[in-house]
């Protein structure tokens, strides 16, 4: 291959946007203007604008924002993982923060009873499960349109939230359940979780391109599987660090990247997240080849309730309470959609990765975070997330590959 | 008119590999099949032609197993067989494809040739079987084998996403996906109903290609030069009935296109 070197730049970019990886660009991109923007633009406008300030604040990109940033984040990204597999199949789920608010309401009144907390956790889990199911159920073998159940979910969570918290607020101080948020991992050991975790994607690296040559297969551009791999390791490197420098990496994000790492995987490694993006792609065809594609996306929702319990576990241990806005009746869920659509998950279905799931999460929260703290009002943080969900997604289609087009 | 000399007996062939026999079907009033024989053998393109409503699409529809005829006998090798289901046709390795093909655009050749069968890797036994990694290079080696063995010169890359390929590739990907779940019966309706001057030679190449990997075809289309371009024998109904069977070499447009308008026996005295 040596006509590698007569690449240009456009192609270089194209090869890299056909990759598993290319569509962390536009993604990134929005991550970039926006860190970019709240963090270095903001600060330096306001320092040269006004005299009295001393010097330039550059609050945004302090670590300890930082660390806060993926904190606030966590929960949306949770949720945002598991809206990202229905919406693979092209389905939608407009329930799943009202799932997440009535199982955090049941950890809290199960925690309240004296239940200990990572049992209270299991059934949690479990119920959270079931009410995906429930739904997928009633989508699959009823055939119902998920945006009609699920709206339906919606408000019949919602008020079953608030039957389960008359008062609307629950306190939440059982020390297992708050140790998600609370737990943080020590220095080094974060360290070298990062150092781990790169050694471990080199060598699958080097394996895969060592059984292609010695199955005769082409091979992968040399350019496009290095570069993932330096990509990934400067991104957790820079992570580790960054969280280390202000307190040190919490146990959540930990949790965190390890569940949508296991989705990731089933997503996109196992016959059965093949079947997902299948149906997803061409339900008919799924059909044919003797897929069961009812059950399928029960599975589907299953895992959408599954997640949805666990950002429920998350919000409860992170904010120290249960409330109805935080969860059911509050953002979370359009966020959470807007995460996974800013990701690069196509709607229509069979397009999409959960990990830009978590990057589409630290996009809407950068911006919330972002506007909060130069002083923007509630009604300049809702239009300003409108548009950079369209700019997200004007600039995905763009960018994508011929032949994908209208997905 | 030389339509005499021909009976409505099959001609003699190399022996039938598939072969059915007094075919009824019925839709409510409507007697869509009535008292159809036709064969089909290894290693030959056989069409079937028709006008519309001649019974073409439901007679392919009962070979591959989607309608259950209300009478007639099937034989594959000389052994009667039954077909209760498409799953009782594709393991007899009877195989169809559709005229909408039902490819999956966002994922590439590799993995829809292996749809529903993904190879996975050894040493995950612990695991229930759609959970198991796929194991993605033995996945491309048996794309790669398949397209090879239909010599798809055009495709460059099984890795390359159906999305962005040609009708003539993507009829190609999806005969490939019938015959690589080892067929040895591939029936194609249409294939080349949407397709171009050098996309139809494309796809009949691969028809052809099929002949000489010794499948049996059956080759459903309205174009008479494409099926006198690559079929064997051709095989002739109207209204839901037998005409007759020609071999190619012995017949021509004019008298196919007589066949399917006006029947045979009638010679064009009984017009209606």
């Amino acid at each position: 291959m040596s006509d590698k070197v007569q690449l240009r730049i456009v192609d270089r970019m194209r090869i890299i946007r056909q990759s598993r990886f290319g569509s962390f660009v536009p993604v990134l991109l929005a991550l970039a203007v926006i860190w970019g923007y709240f963090g270095l633009a903001m600060p330096l406008w306001q320092y040269w604008t006004s005299p009295d300030a001393d010097s330039v604040n550059f609050i945004f990109l302090s670590s300890r924002n930082i660390y806060n940033l993926f904190m606030q984040s966590s929960v949306t990204a949770t949720l945002a993982v598991g809206i990202t597999v229905v919406l693979l199949l092209g389905d939608i789920d407009l329930s799943a923060a009202a799932t997440a608010g009535v199982c955090a309401a049941l950890l809290g009144v199960l925690a309240l009873v004296g239940v200990p907390g990572w049992i209270a956790c299991l059934i949690v889990l479990g119920v959270g499960a079931m009410m995906g199911v429930a739904q997928g159920v009633l989508i699959a073998y009823i055939g119902i349109p998920s945006f009609v159940v699920t709206l339906a979910g919606l408000l019949g969570f919602q008020g079953l939230m608030q039957k389960i918290l008359p008062t609307g607020n629950l306190n939440v101080d059982n020390d297992f359940i708050r140790g998600f948020a609370r737990i943080l991992l020590p220095d080094t050991l974060g360290v070298m979780l990062a150092v781990a975790l790169v050694a471990v994607m080199a060598f699958a690296v080097m394996r895969r391109q060592a059984l292609r040559r010695a199955r005769g297969l082409e091979g992968d551009s040399a350019f496009v599987a290095w570069g993932q791999l330096v990509f990934v390791a400067i991104l957790v490197f820079s992570t580790v660090f960054v969280l280390n420098s202000y307190r040190s990496v919490p146990l959540m994000v930990v949790l965190l990247v390890g569940v949508t790492a296991l989705t990731g995987w089933v997503t996109t490694s196992t016959p059965f997240g093949r079947s997902i993006f299948a149906v997803g792609g061409n339900s008919e065809s799924a059909r044919r080849v003797g897929m069961n594609v009812k059950r399928i996306r029960v599975a589907a929702f299953g895992i959408v309730g599954l997640l949805a319990a666990l950002g429920g576990i998350f919000g409860a241990s992170r904010y120290g309470s249960v409330s109805y806005t935080a969860f059911a009746g509050g953002s979370l869920l359009l966020e959470s959609i807007g995460a996974a659509v800013i990701g690069g998950t196509s709607l229509f279905g069979g397009r999409g990765s959960v990990w830009n799931a978590i990057l589409g999460a630290l996009v809407i929260g950068s911006l919330g975070n972002g506007l909060d703290l130069s002083g923007a009002s509630a009604a300049d943080k809702l239009m300003f997330s409108g548009a950079i969900l369209l700019l997200a997604v004007a600039i995905d289609a763009i960018s994508r590959p011929p032949g994908l087009s209208g997905k | 008119m030389t339509v005499e000399t021909h009976s409505t007996e099959l001609p003699a062939a190399p022996s039938p590999h598939l072969r059915v026999s007094g075919i009824q079907k019925h839709f409510g009033g409507v007697h869509a099949l009535q008292n159809i024989d036709f064969e089909v053998a290894r290693g030959e393109v056989m069409a079937l032609v028709g006008d519309n409503g001649a019974g073409k699409s439901t007679l392919m529809k009962v070979l591959a197993g989607a309608h259950i005829p209300d009478e007639g006998r099937f034989w594959l090798d000389g052994d009667e067989i039954s077909i209760d289901g498409p799953q009782t046709a594709a393991q007899k390795g009877i195989q169809i494809v559709y005229q909408d093909l039902a490819l999956c655009e966002n994922l590439d050749v590799a993995a829809n040739l292996s749809l529903g069968h993904e190879p996975t890797k050894a040493g995950w036994r612990f695991l229930p079987r759609f959970l198991r990694p796929i194991d993605e290079l033995e996945m491309e080696i048996r794309a790669q084998q398949a397209i090879d063995q239909l010599e798809v010169r055009t495709l460059r890359s099984v890795r390359a996403l159906v999305g962005g390929l040609s009708g003539g590739q993507r009829q190609a990907i999806a005969i490939a996906r019938a015959v690589g779940a080892k067929s040895s019966v591939v029936m194609l309706d249409e294939p080349t109903a949407a397709l171009g001057v050098a996309q139809t030679r494309q796809v009949l190449n691969v028809v052809r290609r099929l002949r000489e990997t010794n499948h049996a075809v059956i080759y459903i289309s309205h174009n008479m030069r494409d099926i006198f371009e690559v079929a064997d024998r051709i095989c002739v109904l109207r209204h839901g009935q037998n005409v007759a069977t020609w071999r190619t070499a012995e017949t021509t447009t004019d008298e196919i296109v007589v066949a399917m308008t006006r029947g045979l026996d009638q010679g064009g005295k009984h017009v209606r």
